[in-house]
């Protein structure tokens, strides 16, 4: 479907020429002239302007009435005056009709210092109110949620919350009761707030009617430093900023992002920074910076794991390492970076000289087939999702896979009728008959596919499959049409890119040797072919660990069940002589198997990037500094390689993503610079055609 | 004697029957209608001149000439939401003469190429929805509503849909998203209903009254329509006349007659002895009249020359008896209960400005408090996402503007009940919100 | 003048609405499950025929809480989760409309209704005198409802009420014990003074001489007719 495209108009702003994009609403195109028109109920993310509170009126020549800026869309030769005594005075008295029952209570209000009705009644407002009877007072706050706080005395029925949850969540538990002047912003009959994205209304609350319980009275904006940063907790990588104060990450925010995120976070990213025990347990997210996180080195000892001094751990680590040589494996996943998953393949491929190293948790594909569903010329946007005539939905729960997806979804969806199509089950003929249904519906369809589509014994027949329908469908000629895959792990693209796969080596070129995919170097501890195992943050014994989750079903194969992979794991782990694992809590897996452990960073004490799923290389910056502890992964795994005789000379993290772009043949020339806080998407440089053409692929 | 096209058979025994209302010639102007074109029974609309009886007074054949053509499905939508203070014409129609509003809609879909029509009847007019449910059913047995109406191969389906209990509702854009099964919140405009109305298709939507002439304008023709009333007025209006007046009902008029006929030559003016303090001309909604105004003629250029409106044709008339402030809490509080809460002004202007007209009963007001209700109401006007607002402040602000001595005095015998004597006045002043 | 309204307003929002907090041993309320959630089969078809009248069924909300409400006497929680169930959409969703549609209940009520209406027209005729006097009068049963209400349309039988949907009018505080006698004995609201008996004020109308009634057979009666509609030829003043 084609995007709305936007031709320049100029229009007069005060008498200022203003070129703004035609249609764009007023107030939007009034920014572009340096011209603020305040505004409330407002907020283009929720879609359709909804003309209610009234900040925004103007004056626009050759219209008698005053006019909503929020609502009118920009035409060329329009004249507009923001500064006239009547809109003055129509603004002045919005503020003071709302500042009617607004209590005021700044100074003990967590909005307080970043509130857009303090800062639109001192801009905009007259600093007298003629309201002189008794304002309203209700009990506050209470509880919208354990995450959220209400206080109803604040609301100013701006809508915004309400919309949320009707029209971007659509969870629709979030509702206006009453009418009129009594109205408030409420659930059904007591019930809390519940639903995935539910902590997006705090950021939207214009007034601190909406807080988070958690961040409530822990910091002043002007005590606070914030940090840009990107979640890793999932494969959408959604753009944060984090609100520091004392080396603490007190809140999560999110930092807009069109191509990612849209603006918007689901509650895992958003509360998992403290010991949450509601968030935690809501949203299966972990403490970013608190609670039973590893916070030093430990070897086990006696069959425990202790606490040691970096020294010995390393020594141990490298020791075991050295003895098993190339009967080494790894495994690397979770939120392990670009540049981790680099360094990794030199210490097994360069140190000890194994290539056994996998960060798939579904089993390996041909490197071919891998090339091929890599391919440029096919992969589409996040941005394809909303814009797209057809999206279909392979093996893929969004809500649960990367959350702000499904968002996304619901917008296309919504708001410019994107047809989602769940294909009946992933055979050929199904996916035939969803070509069909996808090629009716237009041109530009996008795939989007779970890694675990192509898992189990018939994935590989699958992916040729899937590959089929792209060819068919012209994904290489079509704009806005391809295929995006969600990988199982959070930067699972930016590892397999960086060349942790046993049958590729950075940039997906063919590895010196073949070697064995996770599945297979389980298979090789057990039969003491391999005698070493490395996990980069992942554990298949965490049965929240894609690794824990077996392989489905297929035409004429068994399926292997959670309790059949952890068994086989379990048995390859009982047999490995040496396990060094990178972990942020000992799950069961690290807790009863690792001979050492190192603590995991934390996303915001972590430096380096990652790659989202569609291909934009982004930065992880590292926001508080590392407990006393805790060291950046990358320099173990370089500490390792210098022990096991390969002397990198990388010394600061700068060093590392700069090698790792020198290694990969499509990310080359690429600088931390050039990423910047919005990332990059290789793709969209020349220097993707380093990846060449995918090769012709045999029958 | 003036001409009767509404209310010359409303009491007829059974007129509300299929049987009956085609004795009289019911259905016949449908008949002629759909022997012609669309447009030429457009044209026959547009030259009638008719205007709109639900308040707004825009002129219906335009309003049908503005949907959009081409093949998307347009909806008919009646507004039988009667609730403007003072208003009860369409109960009297409705459940008087039901076929006359079901042939008024067919015709009107089929000028307006509209397949699918509602009648929005607000939920406490229990007995004329019945009415409704039963006429439409008879209308459709009969083929007057159904596939191929008569057929001309115009097929038009017809629901009776029943309200709860909302005055915001009988706004256009708050019917639709009522009618749509939301709370009836006002949408904004543009765009406006005849291009995404409701389900954002083109949606005519019109009142009671205005789609019952319609069989009348087919009828006579719509220039012989057109030579009722006066000039920016045309046709007859049925007009509620209540409150301080000997004989309160419907009556219908040429538009254009003297205010002061309908008061007092049809509806028997004030009681023995009392004296018309003010006079609402068209529903609560319009700003009060005096005894002066008597003579304006009653139409909607006239009306709003004289500062007020036609509305939707109810007058109330208050006597001298009544205390102006009375009034102005009366209707006051109505705007504040019906307010839906969506824009700013109004869902706060009407809050506050109850509670200064209660301040002012209580005692505790000054002068001061009446320039403020006037600016608060003139905040309001022209500020709010519809009218609703409006309709609170120009009757409020015209109260204070044309009784000002008589609140004063009120403000002040209420202040001396309330105080001892030597106590110091309440502060109706500025200071730090 | 009391306010029109306004002590009602305040009942439905509740202090306790505004002042309620989330419970922790509930969870968030999402469309109910139809296996927990029994609904009545005359409820859920009346529901359910009620939504295919329109191109999109929520547009069956307004009719299916009215419905609800006849069986449970009000829009109760329980009430909101059988529609909320049958329609596919969440509770939360219906307790928006059942607040704010004045005719749908928010808290108990009694069997009967008495609405009075104390807008400006009929409260220039005495009508809040006569809802002090049908609040007096029912205040101690529980069966009957009495709330003040906005205008009801009915301005020319002033001061009247709307007695469990049937109009009377005028009233005087005189008529009370009449009219609640009826009520409770369940008789025809006092038949003379409802409004379906009313003949239009205006002397110019019924300008055409009716004709004859019609012969034998034709024009059934109809619901309306057979409820006491056009009984009267009598014409008020």
């Amino acid at each position: 479907m084609p995007r709305p495209a936007h031709e320049l108009i100029t229009l007069t702003i005060d008498g200022r020429e203003v070129q703004a994009p035609e249609n764009s609403m007023l107030v939007d195109a009034a920014k572009l002239g340096d011209v603020e028109i305040p505004v409330f109920c407002y907020e283009p993310k929720l879609g359709n302007p909804v003309g209610a509170c009234r900040m925004c009126l103007v004056e626009i020549e050759g219209i008698g009435k005053l006019q909503t800026g929020c609502s009118t869309p920009v035409k060329d030769g329009m004249v507009v005056h923001t500064q006239t005594e009547r809109v003055k005075e129509a603004q002045r008295s919005v503020v003071e009709f709302l500042l009617i029952n607004h209590p005021l209570d700044c100074p003990v209000c967590d909005k307080g210092g970043e509130c857009p009705l303090q800062d639109i009644s001192f801009g905009w407002g007259s600093g007298l109110s003629r309201f002189v009877e008794p304002k309203r007072h209700f009990v506050k706050p209470l509880e919208l949620s354990p995450l959220i706080a209400i206080d109803r005395e604040r609301c100013i029925l701006c809508y915004r919350c309400v919309r949320f949850s009707q029209e971007i969540s659509e969870d629709y538990q979030l509702v206006l009761l009453d009418r009129g002047a009594d109205s408030y912003v409420s659930t059904f009959d007591g019930h809390p707030y519940e639903a995935p994205f539910s902590g997006n209304i705090i950021e939207l609350c214009p007034v601190g009617a909406l807080t988070s319980q958690d961040y409530r009275f822990r910091a002043r904006p002007w005590e606070v430093e914030n940090a840009g940063s990107v979640c890793t907790l999932c494969p959408a990588q959604c753009n944060v900023t984090l609100t520091v104060r004392d080396e603490r990450v007190l809140r999560v925010l999110a930092r807009e992002h069109p191509e990612v995120d849209d603006g918007w976070l689901c509650d895992a990213g958003r509360f998992a920074y403290p010991p949450h025990p509601p968030a935690a347990e809501i949203n299966g997210g972990q403490a970013l910076t608190l609670g039973a996180r590893v916070a030093a080195p430990l070897v086990r000892d006696g069959g425990t794991l202790r606490p040691v001094s970096w020294a010995r751990a390393l020594q141990e680590a490298a020791a075991g390492l050295a003895r098993a040589g190339a009967r080494s494996g790894a495994v690397a996943g979770g939120a392990a970076s670009n540049e981790e998953g680099y360094l990794l393949t030199r210490l097994m491929r360069d140190a000890l000289g194994s290539p056994h190293l996998d960060s798939r948790a579904t089993g390996a594909l041909p490197l071919e087939l891998m090339r091929a569903l890599c391919d440029p010329r096919l992969q589409a946007r996040v941005s394809d999702l909303e814009f797209a005539h057809a999206v279909l939905l392979l093996d893929i729960e969004p809500v649960r896979d990367a959350p702000i997806l499904d968002l996304r979804l619901r917008k296309g969806e919504r708001r410019h009728g994107v047809k989602l199509i769940r294909s009946a089950g992933a055979d050929p003929a199904q996916l035939r008959a969803a070509a069909r249904e996808l090629s009716a519906a237009g041109k530009e369809v996008v795939v989007l596919w779970s890694e675990r589509f192509a898992a189990g014994p018939e994935g590989e027949a699958r992916a040729r499959a899937l590959l089929e329908l792209a060819e068919e469908l012209s994904f290489g000629e079509t704009d806005g049409a391809g295929l995006l895959e969600i990988p199982a792990w959070a930067n699972g693209r930016g590892l397999r890119e960086a060349g942790v796969l046993p049958s590729a080596g950075p940039g997906l070129t063919p590895p010196p040797a073949g070697g064995l995919d996770a599945r297979g170097i389980a298979d090789a501890l057990v039969r003491r072919e391999l005698s070493a195992l490395y996990l980069l943050r992942c554990d298949p014994l965490d049965p929240k660990d894609p690794l824990a989750a077996g392989a489905p079903a297929a035409n004429g194969a068994e399926a292997v069940s959670p309790a059949q992979a952890s068994e086989a794991w379990t048995r390859a782990l009982d047999h490995a002589s040496t396990v060094v694992a990178h972990a942020s809590h000992l799950t069961a897996g690290v807790l009863e198997h690792a001979s050492v452990v190192f603590p995991a960073e934390s996303y915001a004490q972590k430096e380096g990037t990652v790659t989202h799923p569609d291909g934009r290389l982004q930065r992880v910056r590292q926001a508080v500094a590392h407990p006393a502890l805790v060291r950046p992964e990358w320099l173990l795994i370089a500490e390792l390689c210098s022990r096991l005789g390969l002397e990198l000379e990388l010394h600061s993290a700068e060093a590392v993503s700069r090698a790792l772009f020198d290694a990969v043949p499509f990310y080359a020339g690429m600088s931390l610079e050039e990423i910047g806080g919005r990332g990059v998407r290789w793709q969209e440089r020349p220097q993707a055609a380093a990846f060449g053409r995918a090769e012709e692929l045999p029958g | 004697m003036s001409q009767q096209l509404l209310l010359q058979d409303i009491d007829e025994p059974g007129l509300h029957t299929l049987a009956v209302y085609e004795r009289r010639g019911g259905y016949e102007a449908l008949r002629k209608a759909l022997a012609m074109t669309r447009q030429e029974v457009l044209s026959e609309l547009e030259a009638s001149g008719l205007r709109g009886r639900g308040g707004a007074g825009f002129q219906m054949g335009k309003k049908v000439s503005f949907l959009p053509h081409g093949a998307i499905e347009r909806y008919l939508v009646c507004n039988a939401d009667e609730s403007e203070p003072g208003t009860f014409k369409d109960r009297e129609l409705v459940q008087k003469t039901p076929h006359m509003l079901i042939e008024g809609i067919v015709i009107a879909a089929y000028a307006a190429e509209a397949s699918r029509a509602f009648i929005y009847i607000r939920g406490e007019y229990v007995l004329q929805a019945d009415v409704l449910d039963s006429a439409v059913a008879e209308a459709h047995a009969a083929g007057y509503l159904g596939e191929d109406i008569l057929g001309s191969g115009h097929s038009l389906s017809l629901v009776v849909h029943r309200g709860a209990g909302a005055y915001i509702c009988g706004e256009e854009t708050g019917l639709l998203d009522s009618l749509e099964g939301k709370r009836g919140n006002p949408r904004l405009k543009p765009p406006f209903p005849a291009n995404q109305g409701l389900y954002q298709g083109p949606t005519l939507i019109n009142n009671v009254e205005t789609l019952a002439t319609v069989p009348a304008i087919m009828r006579m023709g719509g220039a012989e329509y057109a030579k009722l009333g006066v000039e920016t007025s045309t046709g007859t209006k049925v007009v509620s006349v209540s409150g301080h007046v000997q004989r309160p009902g419907n009556y219908e008029i040429e538009l254009g007659i003297p205010s002061r006929e309908i008061i007092y030559g049809l509806a028997g003016g004030p009681p023995e002895g009392r004296a018309i303090k003010c006079w609402f001309p068209g529903g609560s909604s319009a700003p009060v009249l005096t005894a002066e105004d008597l003579d304006v003629p009653y139409d909607f250029d006239s009306l709003a020359h004289a500062g007020s409106m036609l509305g939707s044709g109810a007058i109330i008339v208050v006597d001298d008896s009544t205390p102006i402030l009375d009034v102005a809490m009366k209707v006051a509080k109505f705007y504040r209960h019906e307010s839906c809460g969506k824009c700013t002004p109004c869902r706060e202007g009407t809050n506050w400005t109850v509670t200064m007209l209660e301040r002012i009963d209580r005692g505790e007001a000054t002068p001061m408090d009446l320039d403020i209700i006037t600016s608060v109401c003139d905040h309001i006007i022209g500020n709010c996402l519809c009218v609703l607002g409006d309709a609170m402040a120009m009757p409020i602000a015209s109260m204070v503007a044309k009784f000002r001595p008589e609140l004063e005095a009120h403000m002040q015998a209420a202040h001396e009940r309330a105080l001892p004597p030597a106590a110091a006045p309440a502060g109706g002043g500025g200071g730090f919100a | 003048m009391s306010g029109g309204g306004e002590g009602e307003k305040r009942m439905r929002a509740g202090q306790g609405g505004w002042d309620r907090p989330a419970e922790r041993e509930k969870r968030g309320a999402s469309i109910p499950d139809p296996a927990s959630t029994p609904v009545p089969a005359a409820l859920r078809e009346r529901i359910e025929s009620a939504m295919a009248l329109y191109p999109d069924a929520r547009s069956a909300a307004i009719p299916a809480l009215h419905a609800a409400q006849e069986v449970h006497g009000w829009c109760s929680p329980e009430a909101i989760a059988q529609v909320a169930c049958v329609m596919a959409v969440t509770p939360a969703y219906l307790d928006s409309l059942a607040t704010f549609y004045d005719m749908l209940e928010t808290a108990p009520a009694g069997r009967h209704s008495v609405y009075v209406c104390t807008n400006i027209s009929c409260s220039l005729r005495g009508a809040d005198e006569l809802l002090a006097a049908v609040e007096e009068a029912a205040a101690a049963d529980p069966d009957v409802r009495v709330r003040s209400f906005e205008c009801l349309g009915a301005c020319d039988i002033a001061p009247m009420a709307s007695v469990d949907g049937v109009y009377v009018g005028p009233l005087t505080p005189q008529d009370v014990p009449e009219l609640l006698a009826d009520l409770r004995a369940g008789r025809a609201i006092m038949p003379e003074r409802q409004l379906a008996r009313r003949l239009v004020a205006d002397q110019r109308a019924n300008s055409r001489e009716f004709p004859p009634p019609p012969p034998q057979g034709e024009g059934a009666p109809t619901s309306a007719e057979r409820d006491g509609a056009h009984a009267s030829e009598e014409r008020q003043p």
